[in-house]
């Protein structure tokens, strides 16, 4: 595990900058040269910005804070966001660690999991609406669902991929079934277990934005994007978009430590 | 053990459906809990499609036909089948992945084999990266009308992202002895990429793939529940316009069968997939 070096924060920066000085190039240009009004099927919109330049950005931005729609509906979707995560996983890792241990409830399992496994989680959206109401539960549920599926198949995976040796030698050791899954078993899971975990996290929050239509209220972030569309007022679609790029950045940032910090027992040498 | 497997599995399959269908006949609630017989009719009806026009001297049966919600005969009226609307979205996922999968393997080698490429873009892809594709959909639309390429772009977006790391990891971490082999050897340049690196790199992009695919059929669906007047997340929403569709109740019959009918032809495509990888990474084993 190389640590990032100095060469390589410098690239990442001109990067960063060289993109960000072309998109302010790229507005300016486009203030002029982009159209102002679109046709939309039925009707013109006036006065879109398609490129909106860093002034319109701020000004929208500064309002967005002010006004406190922005940090409300950032507290509010991640808290739906964190729900059915913490919901989802619990119930994916318990099913799997399971599965991953019971031959027969494997069995059991296996039509069904294999029917969730391929259901696009979005398709179950009316669905839930229908049985939990327009509120909260069907959003957390629906991710929860979501998030349950990835985690359930990387702690059934991980479990199963715990090489024989490991098992055989805490036997002999004289370790009870229950020991050896405590200390042999689970530890040797956890990458597997931590890697559906972040990629349920990622996974959570596609099914949000998407979710956060439906009893759509502010705050949501969601729901902010569809509003943002409607009028359609572009920096505030820009700043949605890159709220939510942020928190999914934030949030995978954050796995990827905690993986470190869980599996750091494990690191190969050299 | 296959046998034992192939009969709990399927004692789990046929146990569950019972009960289901004695739960759901003794609740009789078919407009939160259908029971299975409406869940078959819907499926039924959506496959056969919109009924002829009774001839006008035959005699009009008067409520032969009573669905427990509108939608069903909405879906009818507009002419939408099961089968048409799974085509079309399975043109769309086919699309995304055809489009999408080249340009993030292209981008993952490039990040992979070079040093340079990799400290400039990959910082600008895990940005990109972090950008849900339906959390797009609404700019996309005002760039390009609401028109196919708005409901494509999505799902291009979230195989060419899926399909990048990958890449990337298999050049990286699989690829490394090979590389050191094949150096040992006096293969380079091209020789080396062509040879060793890429075929080296396949197995762990055939496994980026099979997890696009599923990535393809989410976004598809979420991208026609949203925004597609046909396709199979508008057949589960049933018609409307927008964010107002999300609104309307759906009957549960038909956001069942299309639910089914979205698993297996996930699982087939999967299939597909997996016979793929194990085609290409025959040496591997």
């Amino acid at each position: 595990m190389s640590l990032v070096d100095r060469t390589q924060i410098k690239r990442a920066l001109v990067a960063l900058g060289a993109i960000a000085l072309l998109y302010g190039i790229a507005a300016e240009i486009g203030r002029w040269a982009l159209p102002h009004r679109i046709w939309m099927d039925v009707h013109y919109i006036e006065n879109v910005e398609l490129l909106p330049p860093y002034r319109s950005l701020g000004e929208e931005m500064a309002f967005l804070l002010e006004s406190w729609i922005l940090p409300s509906s950032i507290a509010v979707s991640t808290g739906r966001v964190l729900c059915g995560f913490v919901l989802g996983s619990a119930i994916g890792i318990l099913i799997g660690l399971a599965t991953g241990r019971a031959l027969r409830l494997e069995y059991l399992a296996e039509p069904w999991l294999m029917l969730l496994r391929f259901t696009p989680a979005l398709a179950l959206l009316p669905l839930y609406v229908i049985w939990f109401g327009y509120g909260e539960a069907s959003k957390i549920l629906l991710i929860a669902t979501n998030v349950a599926v990835v985690t359930l198949l990387g702690a059934h995976q991980g479990v199963r991929a715990v090489p024989q040796v490991y098992l055989d030698a805490a036997t002999s050791l004289g370790a009870s079934p229950r020991l050896a899954f405590w200390k042999v078993v689970l530890p040797a899971a956890l990458p597997q277990i931590f890697t559906s975990l972040r990629i349920a996290l990622g996974l959570a929050w596609v099914t949000i934005v998407v979710a956060e239509l439906i009893d759509a209220k502010m705050p949501s972030l969601g729901y902010l994007l569809t509003l943002a569309g409607a009028y359609p007022r572009v920096p505030t679609m820009l700043i949605g978009i890159g709220t939510i790029g942020a928190l999914v950045l934030a949030c995978d940032l954050f796995a990827l430590a905690v993986y470190a910090k869980a599996t750091r027992w494990m690191r190969r040498t050299g | 053990m296959a046998t034992q497997r192939f009969l709990l599995g399927l004692a789990s399959l046929v146990g569950l459906l019972v009960a289901y269908t004695w739960v759901s006949n003794r609740l009789s609630q078919p407009e939160v809990i259908p029971p299975t017989q409406a869940i078959a009719e819907a499926f039924v009806d959506l496959i056969a499609g919109p009924r002829q026009q009774p001839a006008a001297d035959q005699p009009v049966h008067m409520g032969h036909h009573a669905h427990s919600s509108d939608h069903v005969e909405v879906l009818l009226q507009q002419g939408v089948t099961l089968q048409a609307s799974l085509a079309i979205t399975t043109a769309r996922v086919l699309f995304g992945l055809v489009v999408g999968a080249p340009i993030g393997i292209l981008l993952g080698l490039l990040m992979g084999l070079s040093r340079r490429v990799n400290d400039y873009a990959h910082p600008l892809y895990v940005l990109v990266r972090s950008i849900p594709p339906l959390a797009l959909i609404t700019y996309i639309m005002l760039w390009l009308g609401h028109r196919e390429p708005h409901r494509l772009i999505p799902i291009v977006y979230a195989v060419a992202t899926t399909m990048v790391i990958p890449t990337y990891h298999g050049l990286r971490d699989v690829a490394s002895t090979y590389v050191v082999a094949g150096r040992s050897l006096g293969a380079k340049g091209w020789l080396l990429i062509q040879k060793v690196l890429l075929p080296a790199a396949s197995p762990a992009v055939l496994t980026g793939l099979r997890y696009a695919v599923a990535i393809a059929w989410m976004t598809a669906v979420g991208s026609e529940m949203l925004m597609a007047e046909n396709g199979m997340g508008n057949l589960i929403v049933g018609g409307g316009m927008w964010a107002s569709r999300l609104q309307t109740r759906s009957d549960p019959a038909v956001v069942i069968v299309g639910i089914l009918a979205l698993a297996i032809a996930g699982w087939v495509m999967d299939v597909g997939a997996r016979v793929l990888t194990i085609r290409l990474t025959r040496w591997a084993r």
